[in-house]
């Protein structure tokens, strides 16, 4: 499958989460990494899946380089039906209980354009037990299965 | 030959300018010295013992040492143990990240008496950096002066019940020291109003969870901003939090300017003055303050801010001054590597050059600070995730044993 792992960081967690779950998942399939930031939403493309890799911060916010992506996207407003993505979340329950915010806020950002999300939003807690990639690749192997009979089926 | 970068200073800006550096040209020799035997610095002294989710992004150091081919060399003092001339010789490149430590001094008459104390000599102690002074006793009713985040650091550390350090890195001094503080009020000042203070809200927020404090705030007055909005937000969802219940009193006062310290061989209050002129004297057993560091900075060689001579950068709180946080100072961290790239890029190929750090004496490794950590991290007392290992001789000795594998041929 082509997957494109899209991340938003802040101080540099989410693009060091988002690197090893793309080297992790290159073998069975072609991924792609890119920082949010640089990412134009128009080039999203319905025959490949999106996994998008976001920090929290401050109150429950987008973190730095997600904030252009999301401000292009209120401002130009694609279309995205056909569009299929997964979000997995960073944050710390130490600071707030809006600790999932970014990536609650970059899936309802994408879904309010018609983007269809696949399987559950995770977050994992920096102040918690686990240790994120142990969260993220089962989660990513899940979510691409689901995908599987989805992406690129009804562009 | 690979150009070779030394970055001085293994805090979180030294380990962002490397980072940036190894992403872009993963063939350079990147080099961070530290003059503590243990690397990280500020996240490991500085950020809040109470803060472990914010310590999380030395995980991304570790693979500068582990994977990216970066060097640690600890215990090493420019100056002493090797000069800076030696170092901008042997090096193409060399970053000075070296932070801003010294506590900024209030100004004002009293502000020498014992029992004023700067923040950074509190947290420092409290996070057992090897060259603290020991924790003084605060008494009863501590002041704190400061309207930023090492101030509600303070603040909640100071304020909260044992059980709320759980999962903590606070060792057990500390954990003594504050359980012994006898606090029962705690007073936070400071000079602008409330919408200007430099503490995030979602800062203040961590303090509506805690359990064993009566918080009051006065007169907080009005923001213009969205960022003081939130600040004002915030602070109104604090005042009356565990009225009745909780023990330990807080304080936030707005708007007052210290005017002097006051006391007999003893700080016993803070004489400030109210924005209508008026003059109040606010009772205080002890006073910390918490408005800031200081100490040498870089001088910039005409524009670049970054770039203090041909060869020599200056990075983080060193170049920036004491503004700014973590994710700051890695966007800061970003742009100086590129300025350093294209310097390296436009010199001319240099002759190779030899090893000075390797063979210096004393010198801890990646490989030695791996030994300390797995000390730190075996077998924590209950309740806490690490047991720092506080003096340098412990840590230096720890370094250097090594284990049966590795001496085996």
């Amino acid at each position: 499958m082509k997957i494109a792992v899209l991340y938003g960081t802040e101080t540099g967690n989410a693009e060091m989460l988002a690197e090893d779950l793309a080297a992790e998942l290159e073998g069975d399939h072609d991924v792609s990494c890119a920082n949010l930031s640089g990412f134009d939403p128009a080039g999203f493309d319905a025959g490949t899946f999106y996994i998008l890799v976001s920090s929290t911060y401050g109150d429950g916010d987008l973190p730095a380089s997600a904030q252009p992506f999301a401000r292009a996207v209120e401002a130009k407003a694609p279309d995205l039906s056909g569009i299929h993505f997964a979000v997995f979340g960073l944050g710390d329950s130490e600071y707030h209980e809006t600790f999932n915010g970014g990536g609650e806020k970059l899936a309802a950002l994408m879904a309010a354009r018609g983007a269809v999300q696949v399987g559950e939003r995770v977050t994992h807690d920096a102040s918690g037990p686990d240790m994120a990639e142990d969260l993220a690749f089962p989660w990513a192997r899940q979510v691409i299965e689901t995908a599987a009979g989805l992406v690129g089926e009804d562009a | 030959m690979s150009r070779r970068v030394a970055i001085l200073g293994a805090g979180p800006s030294g380990c962002f300018v490397a980072q940036a550096l190894l992403k872009a040209r993963p063939e350079l020799q990147v080099d961070i010295l530290d003059r503590l035997p243990v690397p990280y610095g500020l996240v490991r002294y500085g950020v809040a013992a109470d803060h472990q989710g914010t310590k999380a992004i030395t995980r991304q150091f570790a693979r500068l040492f582990e994977r990216q081919g970066a060097r640690f060399f600890g215990n090493v003092t420019v100056g002493r143990e090797v000069t800076l001339e030696a170092l901008r010789e042997a090096y193409d490149a060399v970053v000075v990240a070296t932070g801003l430590s010294a506590d900024r001094r209030l100004g004002i008459p009293g502000d020498d008496l014992p029992g004023v104390h700067g923040a950074g000599r509190i947290t420092r102690a409290l996070y057992e950096h090897p060259d603290a002074e020991p924790l003084p006793p605060l008494g009863a009713r501590p002041l704190i002066v400061g309207n930023g985040n090492v101030a509600i650091d303070l603040l909640r550390l100071l304020a909260k019940t044992p059980e709320e350090l759980d999962g903590s890195d606070l060792g057990p001094g500390p954990t003594a020291w504050l359980a012994g503080s006898g606090i029962e009020e705690i007073t936070i000042l400071g000079r602008s109003p409330a919408a200007a203070a430099r503490f995030d809200a979602v800062m203040l927020k961590e303090l509506g969870r805690l359990s064993g404090v009566s918080i009051a705030v006065d007169d907080p007055g009005t923001a213009g901003t969205e960022e003081g909005l939130r600040v004002l937000e915030a602070l109104s969802a604090l005042h009356g939090h565990g009225h009745g219940t909780g023990p330990r009193r807080i304080r936030f006062v707005f708007s007052r300017r210290p005017v002097a310290a006051e006391g007999e061989g003893q700080v016993s209050a803070l004489l400030c003055a109210a924005p209508d002129g008026r003059e109040e004297r606010f009772a205080a057993t002890s006073i910390l303050t918490a408005i800031g560091f200081d100490g040498e900075t870089a001088t910039a060689e005409s524009g670049a801010a970054v770039r203090m001579a041909p060869g020599l950068y200056g990075a983080g709180w060193f170049a920036r001054g004491p503004r700014g946080t973590i994710p700051d100072n890695r966007a800061d961290a970003q742009a100086l590597a590129a300025v350093i790239l294209a310097d390296l890029d436009a010199m001319p190929a240099g002759a190779p050059r030899g090893e000075i750090l390797a063979c210096l004496p004393g010198v801890v490794t990646y490989d030695g600070w791996t030994r300390i950590d797995a000390a730190e991290t075996a077998g924590p007392p209950p309740g806490r995730c690490r047991a720092k290992i506080t003096g340098r001789a412990a840590m230096l000795s720890l370094a250097a044993a090594r284990d049966e594998k590795e001496t085996q041929p």
